[in-house]
């Protein structure tokens, strides 16, 4: 860990706070986008549904949206919107049937006082699918809570199984982070070539798949995210689980095997990992005067606390760049424990106060989301969009920035992005 | 279909964008200009509506009072996905404030969003926890007036001022800067009058009128000085300068403007006027694009002013020039006919009419509007249409709520040379052999009240006809809705269901005044 002007900023100066995270109801909504066979229901205003109907068609696959809204209007201010919340379960059975419907109650009928719970308890006799609802008001808290509690929430559907050997679950992947299908097939390919199989993701898997969690023989918590799911599992299914590392980089890959084989108690398959390294040493050598060209330049990572930090030792420690800022935009229940391979540790900051941080520190490229598209326009610099939310790209072609072969295409898009720019000089 | 879908900013008052932008910026809000919200899948809540209006004033801040949720989701920008609003500063409500009231951090937040970002003007923005646990806005934001705590102006804007005005946050917001800004303590008869001036204010939601160039060019010609232009790098200086007009011209209805002629004397000309429509049921009232349209739009603004005299002049003049010109550039038009999509919004009938073509056959899907308008709206806006193509000459096939097979069949019986559609269902067209035309283009920056458009349309349908034909479109690989056939399955029951729930909401379903502003 670089030590050289660590400076944590854990709160912001202020009262006012132009956010770098999301809600509890995005948090939920993440949460359950990645149950495949659910609909999540939007109960609120048409702003909270719109905002992430938006983040949804824009940020991943437009052929797999599955929010709807409960149709709450502002008359439902004063009468209350619980018919309103039937009419959409009953709906959103009869045109998708789901296997889970999710209620998420948002601002402002967690203030009115809707009776949620009574209207899931009466459409269960009518629907022939699961159905809870979260409390995910707006006030309640930042996004990875709602992403946390959705998952334990996940767990009381689950059910003891027998435990088969080197089969794991996968905790707190996303499947609306960029590059994530990909990131999940490099990271499935690496496990196998240890002889170990996914059992159920949380979440990318169907609800039955979820249910049956249990018959995996460890949980793995990628970055930290989803760590209380992975607590209850093991309280309630005697289910060890072991936190890693989200692989980018090629250290970074073999940390995470390491902590998944030690978990399962198995010899680490060496060869697998030498013949992947000689792969990125062959690919390295293709590049290796741009990799020396941009050897020390100066970046700034954005992003949550479950993979910005792991992206930020990838960057300082192998590809030898000076992260000068690292910016965690939202925690997990870990965070306080990692480290920082940065100059500068910002915490859930400001982002007037982010941006005149990043300003300052001559920042030459920037690995963050969407939202620090202006501030890379600003400083002049190129943008790499590699955390959540990436709005103004898409990803479709199977290429990962997770594991070995993330290490390599990571590398190769970092030097495009410097090389690619036109200059009058 | 985006929601709202606007023009590129007009820049400067010469109406000349940033060329830098040329290149990219029409592919880039075409890429975003599919998305199915337009009140068929979502409705944007109030707050995208005012962070609209703020972020069109360059010097004004937004605080939005509210948990992080309501700023940080609301960065994405439903109206211009492309461009989320980047600076969304909140009071960070959480649920002790909820409990307690959140009127002290409020207070505060105005204090530190001044002390941090130095703007003339502050919008706070309310949001559902604050709005529904009673925070009394006004009482803190004249407080803070008051006491002269900020050196900027304060207003608040919570989406109860203009009832169902739509949009409503951005008219609300505007709505809020008049009322407690610009008509706050200046008596109308200190205000020094700029004389036969007008203000010309569109905003980047809608396509009516926002290109003003030319127009402004035919005013002064009339003698009709310009006041302001807004939103065009509008300042808060700006907007005070607004009441110095005699006549305030908008695309639209806006309440703001009605109260700034109730409190001012500014009188209002909106060129979209419905409210006209419904005394006089005069179609042209919707059509004011093309010679016809933009002369009438013109001759009333120069009533306004006792200048239709002058105006004449200015209006045949220029009418002939564009007239002798375009006779040129239309030449090979006059036997061509069209295939159009029925509805307010797409090219206008006049315009059609102007360079020569014909319309074959009016496709009207009234799927994504029934939710939203009455039926007999409904069943009006496909009378003006059909009205408008035989008063011009045209004798279409109407086909209602077809079937992709049967918009085909009607297509080919009538030996429709093109299709005007936009990029979601051309290639359902392209397939079949059929030239498509994607209005997007001249929507956004050439359609306009003025007389060089129908010119700029001529020499645009010309090179639609003829362009290669297109015939193994990837997106001919999918499966779509049969009814709506820019949507697959999934997109069309999202927006079913939403259709369904906000069945019978209150102010959704206007006669008229949904016409233009879904």
């Amino acid at each position: 860990m670089s030590e050289i002007k660590r400076k944590e900023t854990k709160g912001r100066e202020g009262l006012v706070y132009d956010p770098t995270q999301d809600c509890k109801l995005v948090g939920a909504v993440r949460a359950l986008s990645g149950v495949k066979d659910s609909i999540t229901i939007v109960h609120a205003r048409p702003g909270c549904h719109c905002g992430v109907l938006l983040l949804r068609a824009l940020g991943s696959n437009q052929n797999d949206i599955r929010i709807v809204s409960s149709g709450f209007r502002a008359q439902d201010m004063v009468y209350g919107a619980e018919g309103r919340l039937a009419a959409s379960i009953r709906l959103s059975y009869k045109n998708f049937k789901p296997s889970l419907i999710a209620n998420l109650n948002c601002s402002a009928p967690a203030i009115m006082g809707d009776d949620v719970e009574g209207v899931i308890h009466a459409m269960k006799e009518e629907v022939p699918a699961e159905i809870f609802s979260l409390s995910t008001g707006g006030y309640e808290g930042p996004a990875w809570v709602g992403y946390e509690e959705t998952l334990a929430e996940l767990t009381r559907y689950m059910i003891p199984g027998e435990k088969e050997n080197d089969k794991v679950n996968l905790i707190g992947f996303k499947q609306d982070d960029i590059r994530s299908s990909a990131d999940l097939s490099e990271i499935e390919r690496m496990l196998n070539g240890q002889g170990i199989t996914i059992n159920a993701i949380l979440t990318n898997s169907s609800f039955e798949e979820i249910k049956n969690a249990p018959k995996a023989s460890l949980n793995i918590v990628l970055g930290g995210d989803g760590l209380e799911s992975a607590k209850i599992m093991q309280e309630k299914f005697d289910m060890p689980y072991v936190i890693t590392s989200y692989p980018f980089g090629l250290n970074n890959s073999i940390d995470f095997l390491e902590s998944v084989t030690r978990g399962l108690n198995k010899e680490v398959n060496q060869e697998f990992i030498a013949a992947e390294k000689d792969r990125i040493k062959e690919r390295i050598e293709r590049i290796f005067l741009f990799l020396q060209g941009i050897y020390d330049m100066s970046v700034a990572v954005v992003g949550d606390s479950a993979r910005a930090f792991e992206l930020a030792k990838f960057l300082s420690d192998e590809l030898c760049l000076n992260v000068k800022v690292l910016a965690v935009t939202s925690r997990n229940l870990i965070s306080d424990d990692k480290n920082s391979d940065s100059e500068t540790l910002l915490i859930e900051p400001d982002r007037f106060e982010m941006n005149e941080v990043i300003k300052t520190e001559g920042v030459e490229m920037i690995f963050a989301s969407s939202m620090e598209k202006k501030l890379a326009w600003e400083l002049g610099v190129p943008l790499f969009r590699i955390f959540y939310p990436v709005l103004d790209e898409v990803s479709v072609s199977d290429a990962p920035y997770a594991g070995f072969k993330g290490t390599i295409h990571l590398t190769e898009r970092i030097i495009n992005s410097v090389i690619n720019n036109y200059i009058e000089l | 279909m985006m929601y709202g879908e606007q023009t590129v900013e007009i820049g400067s008052e010469s109406g000349n964008g940033d060329v830098r932008n040329e290149g990219f910026l029409r592919p880039l809000i075409s890429a975003y200009s599919t998305l199915p919200l337009h009140g068929m899948t979502a409705i944007p809540g109030k707050i995208s509506g005012a962070l609209m209006v703020v972020d069109s004033i360059e010097d004004a801040v937004p605080l939005i009072h509210g948990p992080i949720g309501c700023a940080f989701q609301r960065k994405i920008n439903p109206f211009r996905p492309y461009l989320p609003f980047y600076e969304t500063p909140c009071t960070d409500m959480n649920d002790v404030d909820v409990v307690y009231g959140g009127e002290d951090k409020l207070s505060l937040g105005i204090r530190e969003t001044y002390e941090k970002y130095h703007p003339n003007l502050i919008v706070v923005i309310t949001t559902c926890p604050s709005d529904l646990i009673g925070d009394d806005f006004k009482a803190v934001v004249e407080e803070i007036k008051a006491k002269g705590d900020v050196g900027c102006d304060v207003v608040y804007t919570t989406g109860d001022f203009v009832g169902k005005t739509k949009p409503v946050g951005y008219q609300d917001a505007l709505f809020a800067i008049t009322d407690q800004v610009l008509c706050n303590g200046i008596k109308r008869e200190e205000i020094e009058r700029n004389e036969e001036s007008v203000n010309i204010v569109s905003f980047p939601i809608h396509g009516a009128g926002l290109k003003v160039a030319e127009m402004v060019s035919v005013l002064n010609e009339m003698g009709i000085k310009i006041n302001k232009i807004c939103f065009d790098h509008t300042t808060v200086k700006d907007l005070y300068d607004l009441p110095k007009a005699e006549l305030t011209i908008t695309d639209y209805p806006m309440a703001w403007a009605r109260l700034m002629k109730e409190r001012f004397g500014v009188d209002h000309y909106e060129i979209l006027a419905w409210n006209r429509y419904k005394e006089t049921r005069n179609p042209e009232l919707f059509s004011p694009y093309g010679f016809e349209g933009s002369a009438r739009v013109f001759m009333e603004i120069a009533q306004r002013f006792g200048k239709e005299a002058e105006a004449e002049e200015v209006i045949e003049r220029r009418k002939k020039d564009a007239t002798e010109r375009l006779s040129k550039v239309k030449k090979g038009l006059e036997d061509k006919e069209v295939a159009i999509m029925g509805g307010i919004h797409g090219i206008g009938m006049t315009l059609l009419r102007d360079v020569g073509i014909k319309a074959s056959v009016i496709i009207y899907k009234t799927q994504a509007l029934e939710s939203r308008l009455t039926s007999e709206a409904i069943n009006e806006m496909l009378d003006i249409n059909v009205e408008l193509a035989r008063k011009y000459g045209s004798d279409p096939e109407v086909v209602v709520n077809p079937t992709i097979e049967e918009e085909l069949k009607a297509i080919k019986e009538t030996g429709t040379d093109l299709v005007i559609s936009m990029g979601a269902t051309a290639h359902k067209y392209n397939k079949e052999g059929i030239r498509t035309f994607n209005p997007m283009n001249f929507m956004l920056r050439h359609q306009r009240i003025g007389f060089e458009a129908p010119i700029e349309l001529a020499m645009q349908l010309k090179e639609a006809l003829k362009k290669p034909r297109k015939r193994n479109p990837l997106l001919s690989m999918l499966e779509y809705d049969p009814y709506r056939t820019n949507l697959i399955p999934e997109w069309a029951a999202l927006a079913d269901m939403f259709g369904t729930l906000r069945q019978g909401a209150v102010g959704d379903k206007d006669r008229y005044d949904s016409m233009y502003t879904i």
